[in-house]
């Protein structure tokens, strides 16, 4: 097996969903001239996938790159699983997005949008190729319902009974601060699944992750840098800004899933997924708190990423902060619970919950007020090359 | 020139590079040398239409003294810029000596103003020597060693893992044409 390799022939039950993409394209209003030349690849870097088996209870043994390989039916069924939360992610993206495009505050903000949902497509085009390939007629239904479920943010095609599965994922991306804001915190989140998944014991599945890993920091940077620029050109107060971090840093922190998950500790047990850290990581993991750890993990970075993006800011402005991971949780030992940005137990009535949420975060008062400000130079101009 | 850079590439000398990008980019790019902080800002405020503080702007990041073109001169190489293509190299060739006898000015030029073309750098030079692709040494702006050059850090760009690709707020030929160099100067 050659250590990269981009597929070029695909099996007929795949040339049927890639009739079923191009339809999905249409009904969610993306038009596929926008792609321009961009063509959908099917890509594997064997290279970096590993032959062997590298934690849990199968470690060692030689990874699975077929699917009777797979020694048991509940290890195949969590596999498909992980594959296809992570493919729905991907189409998910591109239907909260793709309306900002025409919104766009540069040509290159819109060109690299446009550049993410190429990729973001791409990837989800990957996720459904493992399904239709490796996993027969469930795979194949698997795949299907990739293309069936939307993000009720959709502005064309909202469903509320069909969502997306996972609450970010139907969130409304309103503005392009929503979209700095996304492609920062949770695309992040993104990173921190596929380099679980790249150590995975299914070689194809940790054989795709570098390619979409690869992809995904531009995702990464075009949010941090989007976020750097606004705070540099200092017409949106970081105050407004800070709302926006609220709430995006919430649902990010939501992504990890439950505390003491044992979906998490199932998925370590079979190798399927790791650590963030699993190749460098020098200590056994703690497979009762693994999502908490991934977690732990993805606040540190966010922390660090603060510090850059507030060292552009103009003088007299407040520093931006990550809040809390106790604020506005919706999963986890926090979920519900009264806190404040700092961490601090909020002490209050509901009334006054309700006002310092209302406060916190992003109101419809704020989001006329961004409108305001987008009718001026409000980030950093950055010229499109080439 | 190019064909062969591409043919001839070791993948399993050029490993070890790869697994060291992020840090060998972080110690190169933060030298005082390098002027980060002047490196992003062109990142900026270079944009078209080209004017002479830009080209001022350019020359005092790379540490050149002013330029004595004559005006036909810089015009000649600000068509050149709007015109070229990346990876064409070939528009080198229609420039005049004052201009051609200087590859690191123009490649500066080139790479502020396009994010697509690489500084011609003498330690990248040495890096790339040390993965085995060997590119001549020169101070001409020569079209088809410049073009070797970018190429082969185009192809490390296509071949390198996912762990080489840090997070970043630099093109990424100015990510491995500064890890190069740092890897270079090793040497």
């Amino acid at each position: 097996m050659s250590s990269n390799k981009v597929v070029e022939h695909f099996q007929p039950n795949f040339e049927a969903w890639i009739q079923q993409f191009n339809e999905w394209q249409s009904r969610i209003g993306f038009e596929s001239s926008w792609l321009g030349d961009y063509q959908f690849e099917i890509k594997f870097d064997w290279g970096t996938a590993g032959d062997n088996i590298e934690f849990g209870d199968f470690e060692g043994m030689p990874k699975w790159e077929r699917r009777m390989q797979v020694p048991q039916q509940n290890i195949r069924d969590a596999i498909i699983n992980m594959v296809s939360v992570q493919g729905d992610t991907e189409f998910a993206s591109v239907e909260q997005q793709w309306h900002l495009l025409e919104s766009a505050p540069t040509e290159y903000d819109r060109k690299s949008a446009l550049r993410i949902m190429c990729e973001e497509q791409r990837h989800g085009w990957q996720m459904a190729y493992v399904l239709c390939n490796y996993f027969g007629d469930h795979g194949i239904r698997e795949a299907q319902k990739l293309l069936e479920r939307n993000s009720s943010a959709n502005p064309i095609r909202g469903e509320d009974d069909r969502p997306r599965l996972l609450g970010s994922f139907n969130e409304p991306i309103n503005h392009w601060i929503d979209f700095f804001m996304f492609t920062h915190f949770i695309d992040r989140d993104g990173k921190f699944q596929l380099k679980m998944l790249s150590t995975s014991s299914f070689k194809p599945l940790a054989a795709s992750m570098g390619p979409m890993l690869k992809e995904e920091s531009f995702h990464l940077g075009t949010g941090a840098n989007g976020i750097r620029r606004i705070v540099t050109q200092g017409v949106i107060p970081c105050a407004l800004i800070q709302k926006y971090v609220n709430k995006w840093v919430s649902t990010g922190l939501d992504l990890f899933g439950v505390d003491e998950s044992t979906s998490a500790e199932w998925a370590y047990v079979y190798g399927i997924k790791g650590r963030y850290d699993e190749r460098d990581s020098e200590v056994d993991a703690d497979r009762k708190h693994l999502n908490e750890e991934s977690r732990g993990h993805y606040f540190d970075e966010l922390k660090k990423e603060m510090v850059a993006i507030n060292a552009r800011r103009k003088d007299g402005e407040p520093g931006l902060l990550i809040p809390s991971d106790k604020f506005n949780r919706s999963v986890g030992k926090f979920k519900g619970d009264r806190h404040d940005i700092y961490g601090n137990p909020f002490e209050g009535g509901d009334e006054e919950w309700e006002q310092y949420i209302h406060d916190s975060l992003p109101s419809d008062e704020d989001e006329a007020q961004l409108e305001e400000y987008f009718k001026e130079e409000w980030i950093q101009f950055r010229e499109l090359k080439e | 020139m190019q064909a062969h850079v591409l043919l001839s590439i070791d993948r399993e000398q050029i490993q070890p590079f790869f697994e060291r990008v992020p840090e060998l980019f972080e110690a190169y790019h933060g030298l005082e040398s390098q002027n980060p902080e002047g490196y992003h800002e062109l990142l900026y405020r270079v944009y078209r239409p080209y004017t002479n503080r830009m080209f001022d702007m350019i020359d005092e990041w790379m540490g050149f003294g002013q330029r004595s073109w004559h005006s036909d001169v810089g015009r000649e190489v600000v068509l050149m810029l709007y015109a070229i293509r990346y990876p064409d190299t070939l528009l080198l060739e229609s420039l005049s000596d004052e201009v051609f006898l200087d590859i690191r000015r123009i490649s500066g030029y080139l790479h502020f103003m396009k994010h697509t073309y690489t500084i011609w750098d003498e330690d990248t030079r040495k890096g790339l020597a040390r993965l085995g692709i060997n590119i001549p040494s020169t101070d001409r702006a020569d079209p088809f060693i410049y073009g070797a050059y970018i190429s082969a850090i185009e192809l490390l760009k296509e071949l390198a893992p996912f762990y080489s690709f840090m997070e970043h707020d630099v093109p990424r030929q100015r990510l491995f044409q500064a890890a190069l160099a740092g890897y270079g100067r090793e040497g």
